[in-house]
């Protein structure tokens, strides 16, 4: 039906810059940008530095933990494609490597989600066999 | 900076509706034409032109063209909510440096989804926002709004004060689309969009357009004796941008206001216009602009009166919770109240000592932190 490709659920566009990040999370890895010149940890990818704008950026796996800072429940998506899954916790997560990850918790007991709790990555298949969600479970 | 001689001259809106069958095009031309008429300036003296909308089409020169304007002098002020404001700055500099006497600085849009605006670079949306079925601009503000909720004990009744005092500012002010009083009850009960952000919580999105005309003062002499200048402004973009774990409770209109009243004393303020897509949003920029401390800001809006006959008026028109969002007109929205304000033109809803306003516009959402834009500026009525 022409009606559902048009509202169907988002996927990223990869680019040269988040290639591996994508390939990682296909592999069930975690990653994130470290620069080799000052080692700052950076997300989401970017073609630069944005401690010391330095351009040679190595790829590190995260431990995939952190905690949630903060959620909110999505009951309208932006997206109508994602309707009938609301709502849907979308998560502020400090991964403990010391960034700002955007995502959605999943799983047991995510209705009792509260600032602080430890969560897990857990990977999310998607309806592209080349791609998977980094999503978050509680730990 | 302290500007020395730059002038706001006149200002136009359109009617705002729901849905409109004009273009956006239409929505500038009305605006600009009303700003014209009110000052009595013809078409041949505007020598700058700038255009802020969401909408296509969205190149300044093809405007320019299809209202048949001969320029030396363009800019499209696309920066979201804190376009209006960021637009007068640059405005004024072309101004102050002699490039031009007279800019007309417009925003609008016309609520038509058949012209959807291209935002190719901004991948980082589409990889790792709207891959989860994110909520859009709600869904942030409520990530923000219940950090701060549980970092301060901030109370959806605080919250619900300013909506319902902006509401206030709306009844006499017949170009909101919200004319009807609001009760705590109304504000509370209202739907749940994104927990914590409720349905009266968000602007009405819908079309129209306002305009802002800015001149040298030696220009705005032969123009008007309603002189309002622009005494200073300041801008801050991305601010914590490389921070990993941003302190998503304070926006960069931390550092504009303390850029702003390095010229001119808190105290001195009269009135407020504060940019407002959420009650959160303009709550934080109270704190941030000083006028209370960081955590304080449910507390300073129970202790004062927010309605434009209060100690305290935010928002004197309504502000865009109570008249609606056409696009990127809401960054001048703000200004256009002020500059009613300041001349006296405020029928049924003048604040009565009106001389200074502070006007605010923040916009432009990125990732994982709160605002990418933010402006502010300062205006005051001289004889
Ligand atoms: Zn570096």
């Amino acid at each position: 039906m022409a009606e559902a490709t048009r509202t169907a659920r988002s996927l990223p566009k990869i680019n040269p810059v988040d290639r591996p990040y994508w390939e990682g999370a296909a592999a069930g890895r975690l990653l994130l940008q470290r620069c080799n010149r000052c080692g700052k940890v950076q997300f989401f990818p970017r073609p630069v530095c944005v401690e010391c704008f330095g351009g040679d950026l190595a790829w590190i796996q995260a431990k995939g933990s952190g905690t949630i800072h903060s959620f909110t429940w999505v009951r309208v998506p932006r997206n109508p494609a994602f309707k009938d899954e609301t709502p849907i916790c979308y998560v502020n997560v400090i991964l403990d490597e010391g960034v700002i990850m955007e995502s959605r918790l999943v799983g047991a007991g995510c209705e009792r989600v509260k600032l602080g709790d430890r969560v897990r990555v857990a990977f999310q298949e998607t309806s592209s066999p080349e791609i998977k969600l980094p999503v978050f479970e509680l730990a | 900076m302290r500007r020395r001689k730059v002038c706001f001259v006149s200002y136009g809106s359109t009617e705002y509706s729901r849905k409109s069958e004009a273009s956006v095009l239409t929505h500038y031309a009305d605006a600009i034409r009303q700003a014209l008429e009110r000052a009595g300036i013809s078409k041949k003296e505007i020598q700058g032109l700038s255009i802020t909308t969401q909408a296509s089409p969205d190149f300044s020169p093809h405007v320019a063209e299809q209202l048949g304007l001969e320029l030396d002098w363009v800019l499209n002020g696309d920066y979201g909510g804190a376009g209006g404001v960021m637009s007068v700055r640059r405005a004024a500099d072309a101004i102050e440096a002699g490039h031009i006497d007279l800019a007309v600085l417009v925003g609008g849009n016309s609520f038509d989804r058949s012209t959807p605006h291209q935002r190719p670079l901004e991948y980082q949306r589409a990889n790792y926002v709207d891959v989860y079925g994110y909520g859009g601009p709600n869904s942030l503000m409520a990530l923000i709004q219940r950090l701060h909720m549980e970092r301060f004990g901030t109370t959806l009744e605080q919250l619900g004060r300013i909506a319902i005092a902006q509401r206030e500012n709306a009844l006499n002010n017949p170009q909101a689309l919200f004319r009807q009083p609001m009760t705590m009850k109304d504000y509370l009960e209202s739907r749940m969009i994104s927990d914590p952000i409720r349905l009266f919580d968000c602007v009405m999105p819908c079309s129209g357009a306002e305009c802002v005309v800015l001149a040298s003062e030696e220009k705005a002499r032969s123009i008007t004796d309603k002189l309002v200048y622009l005494v200073t402004d300041a801008e801050k973009v991305h601010y914590q941008v490389a921070e990993m774990i941003p302190d998503k409770t304070t926006f960069g209109i931390k550092v504009v206001g303390e850029r702003l009243f390095r010229e001119v004393r808190r105290e001195e303020i009269d009135l407020f216009e504060i940019y407002d897509d959420y009650p959160i949003a303009v709550l934080i920029q109270i704190e941030d602009l000083g006028y209370c401390a960081k955590g304080e800001g449910g507390r300073f809006v129970e202790g004062h009166d927010l309605t434009w006959h209060g100690d305290f008026p935010v928002n004197t028109g309504g502000g865009q919770l109570s008249v609606g969002q056409a696009g990127l007109a809401g960054g001048f929205l703000h200004i256009v109240e002020a500059l009613r304000q300041l001349r006296g033109e405020a029928e049924g809803h003048q604040v009565k000592k009106a001389e200074r306003a502070l006007v605010t516009g923040i916009g432009w959402l990125n990732y994982g932190r709160n605002l990418g834009t933010t402006a502010g500026l300062i205006m005051e009525r001289r004889q």
